[in-house]
């Protein structure tokens, strides 16, 4: 079963992805900020991330640049959320190696699509 | 070494002997190189193992034994000889397979990775050209060096209408997280992908190879049921890392013209606009294009936005010059003020009276020779003779627009009866009379109409009959002498005259021994109740057939032919006067009588002395050689001769492919003639297709040429004199 990682510091966030995700077949593990998910994480297979920008302890970016460096990360897709107002982070982003944005608010339908296209269930 | 279950053992005979019979197979086939039996005995023997091994999931040996499959294969398609070295080879093959058998029955893991190296070096004896794994039959990939063309794909799926998806992807789209693998499976999701073709030319040689670099490109071709804005949505998160073409086949580009042809722009839309209404571009690849020409690359800033969208292959070049056609049409539309017809009918009634007026205006001048009134006379008629030409130029319209009405209804109609036509229009630009063209439609729609229902056939019939599968219609209208010619030709099945003769003898139209020339025979097609069709369709055939065509194309003043050979097509030529108002008239005199003829329809006028006329007895005369039906205006009205001329004329009048004489007494000229039509009463009169109002204030009759000839054909076949009248 393909995995997926979760990071919003955001719970209710968390819940609704994580109840579509499962939903569409996928195993998922969450975390509230970069910093947990990189302890989550601890070297553990998965299959795609899904981020948000601002988060406490470890924002988005930096923990997208941590977890690229790491080698079993390195081509796992990333989709990064973010708000209208967030777009300026786009750009930052795009040089960390996050190639699919989710805008905020979003639909489940929309971010399980965002998600087969990049890696279908 | 596990316990061998029954299924196992039955798997490992079964095996055996068919190896065995391979064997003997090949033996024998030492000395008898060309029998197709052995070889046919040698591919069932490896393609019954290699489907007996997939159900237990023995990929060792389905792996082995499909490339031995497909070389024998091409040993029975004739593309390889079968030789001693061969035989050898295949001997060498049917051992390791056993060998395969046992390990993998067995389940000896190390023994079968030390057999599947040896598999590998066998297979290579083969000096194989075809990818050595077996092919997945959902999922074809085979590999080509060489970038394929979208031509050379389009070619093997000319009929369907699909998208040819090219992917080219950059060296960090697999450290971008993009996989191409889930893209082509999300497609899959959307519609039906028809091939994958992966080309690795871009690769490196392995030395020097990054593995974590991507090098591969991909050539999809994809059927389904979205427009380009969708499938572009799929590659959305690998727009950075992809060079991305999505190209439509023959068939959708096509639907694009069709679509723009029936949209309706406003005056100031766009090129991209347009473009984008009917989803020929995408918002992004809009975007990018206008970019490029706006950017610095000095290539592109000069270019027009069409020419950029061609040059980077985002729409076919046919689809940009439809949507500009369509733009210039727009353009000139707003150019136009729309004006009832009811008050240009009345300006061009008012220009009639006119024109009347100043006839009458010359008569009187010339009746009390007003020599100082002349010039001023004159300058009136001419100006009078622009202002007719003028105002008559003001209801004519091009036949573009009548024509390509029919392009939806030979899409609608091919889909409803399966069959695959394709709708050529020619000579759209061709003006006529408003009125005309709007009487014109319903004769047309019924005649296109026959053609796409009984003309052309459906695609195995066409294909049966040696024709190709897509029928051809052509509507054509181009000017000629005055009239407008309209053709609606089709490459279908064609009348049969024989039919038609059957028919129109038992409805007693013809007698049983009558003698009728080809043409004669395709003309009884035109006679009521010659529905040539057993079976009423509801498109056509619903007893309103060809005759109602005629009625309506002769109450226009106008003329249908039809010409057609069984198994070819057919072509139905309809001829139309250009307008029906005023008219160019030569005036003839009969006894005391004024005739109008129109004037485009005078060959020439010869004068024939009184000797050499009395010795053509019968309806015919020979001009210069030329034989040539006549008719005399005085025997044809029935009008007695009170004083009779020593001079006659003969006027040679044409019409379409049809020339006759008409015998009168005097020569009057040209003359400006206001059409009058007849009152109801004398609509039925034979010969006379109106009135005209001279300057004297006298009355002219004008001839209905066309009635006039049928009349004399008919007349001079049937050996007797002309000289009668209904009554």
């Amino acid at each position: 079963m393909k995995k997926i990682l979760v990071v919003d510091d955001s719970a209710s966030i968390r819940h609704v992805v994580s109840i579509a995700l499962r939903g569409a077949g996928y195993e998922v593990i969450d975390a509230c900020d970069g910093k947990d998910a990189l302890n989550k994480l601890n070297g553990e297979k998965i299959n795609l991330i899904i981020s948000d920008v601002n988060m406490p302890n470890m924002d988005g970016i930096s923990f997208l640049k941590e977890v690229k460096k790491h080698p079993r990360y390195k081509f796992t897709p990333v989709i990064m959320l973010t708000t209208e107002a967030g777009r300026d982070k786009m750009e930052e982003g795009r040089m960390a190696g996050a190639k699919a944005w989710v805008v905020k608010p979003f639909q489940p339908p929309q971010m399980l699509d965002a998600v087969a296209k990049l890696c279908l269930p | 070494m596990s316990a061998t279950t029954e299924v196992q053992k039955l798997f490992m005979t079964e095996t055996e002997e068919l190896l065995l019979d391979m064997e003997d197979a090949l033996l024998s086939l030492e000395s008898d190189t060309e029998n197709i039996e052995l070889i046919n005995q040698l591919f069932r023997a490896m393609h019954t193992i290699k489907g007996a091994a997939g159900i237990f999931n023995y990929n060792a040996i389905v792996d082995f034994t499909h490339p031995i499959e497909t070389t024998i294969d091409r040993v029975r398609k004739n593309e390889l000889k079968i030789n001693s070295t061969l035989i050898a080879l295949l001997l060498k093959c049917k051992d390791h397979t056993w060998a395969l058998v046992n390990a993998s029955v067995a389940e000896d893991e190390l023994d079968l990775t030390s057999l599947m190296i040896q598999s590998q070096n066998i297979l290579a004896e083969f000096n194989l050209s075809e990818p050595i794994s077996p092919a997945l039959p959902s999922c074809p990939q085979p590999f080509e060096t060489q970038p394929i063309s979208p031509e050379r794909i389009d070619e093997r799926y000319t009929d369907s209408g699909h998208w040819l998806i090219s992917l080219d992807f950059k060296v960090d789209a697999l450290r971008n997280g993009l996989d191409p693998l889930n893209f082509i499976r999300y497609l899959q999701q959307l519609g039906q992908v028809l091939e994958v073709i992966c080309l690795s030319n871009r690769l490196p040689a392995f030395e020097v190879c990054d593995f974590e670099s991507c090098f591969l490109s991909y050539r999809i071709v994809f059927s389904g049921d979205c427009s380009k804005e969708q499938i572009e949505a799929v590659f959305e998160f690998a727009q950075d890392d992809c060079d991305i073409l999505i190209l439509p086949s023959q068939k959708i580009s096509e639907s694009f013209q069709n679509l723009i042809d029936e949209l309706n722009p406003s005056e100031n839309q766009r090129l991209g606009e347009i473009l984008l209404t009917i989803g020929a571009i995408t918002e992004r690849e809009l975007t990018k294009s206008l970019n490029l020409q706006s950017g610095h690359i000095p290539e592109c800033a000069s270019k027009k936005l069409g020419e950029v969208l061609i040059a980077n292959q985002l729409v076919d070049q046919p689809v940009v010059e439809q949507a500009l056609k369509k733009q210039t049409q727009a353009r000139e539309q707003a150019q136009t003020i729309r004006v009832d017809s009811n008050r240009l009918g009345q300006l061009i009634n008012l220009v009639g009276e006119l024109v009347t007026a100043s006839a009458a205006m010359r008569v009187m001048v010339d009746k009390y020779h007003l020599l100082d009134a002349n010039d001023q006379v004159s300058s009136v008629e001419h100006l009078v003779q622009e202002i007719r030409e003028n105002a008559l130029q003001l209801r004519m319209v091009q036949i573009g627009e009548t024509f390509s009405r029919f392009r939806r209804v030979v899409r609608d109609v091919s889909n409803e009866l399966g069959k695959q036509i394709e709708l050529t229009i020619q000579g759209g630009e061709s003006e006529l009379d408003k009125i005309v063209v709007e009487k014109i439609n319903d004769p047309l729609t019924h005649l296109v109409r026959n053609a796409l229902d009984h003309g052309i056939e459906l695609p195995e019939q066409r294909i049966s009959k040696g024709k190709s599968p897509t029928g051809h219609l052509m509507l054509n209208a181009y000017h000629d002498s005055g009239h407008i010619v309209i053709e609606v030709t089709d490459d279908g099945a064609g009348l049969d005259p024989e039919r038609i003769r059957r028919k129109a003898e038992s409805l007693g139209v013809i007698e049983a021994n009558q003698v009728l020339s080809h043409a004669e025979i395709l003309r009884l097609a035109f006679e009521p109740g010659l529905s040539t069709k057993e079976k009423a369709s509801n498109l056509s055939g619903r007893g309103v057939g060809m005759d109602v065509v005629k009625r309506n194309i002769e109450a226009l003043r106008g003329s249908v032919e039809l010409d057609s050979e069984l198994g070819k097509g057919t072509k139905v030529t309809i001829t139309l006067p250009l307008t029906l108002a005023i008219i160019d008239g030569f005036m003839v005199g009969a006894a005391n009588e004024n005739y109008v003829i129109p004037l485009n329809m005078v060959e020439e006028c010869v004068e024939l002395n009184q000797g050499e006329w009395h010795e053509q007895q019968k309806n015919y005369i020979s001009l210069r050689g030329e034989l040539m039906p006549f008719i005399r205006l005085t025997s044809f009205f029935n009008i007695s001769q009170t004083n009779q001329h020593k001079r006659e004329s003969l006027v040679v009048v044409r019409f379409g492919r049809s020339k006759a004489g008409i015998v009168v007494d005097k020569l009057f000229g040209e003359q400006q003639t206001v059409i009058k039509p007849l009152g109801k009463m004398f609509q039925h009169l034979k010969g006379l297709s109106g009135a005209t109002i001279l300057g004297t204030g006298d009355i002219a009759l004008i001839l209905d040429i066309q009635g006039l000839i049928t009349e004399v054909s008919i007349g001079a076949k049937k050996h007797h004199h002309v000289a009668m009248i209904d009554d």
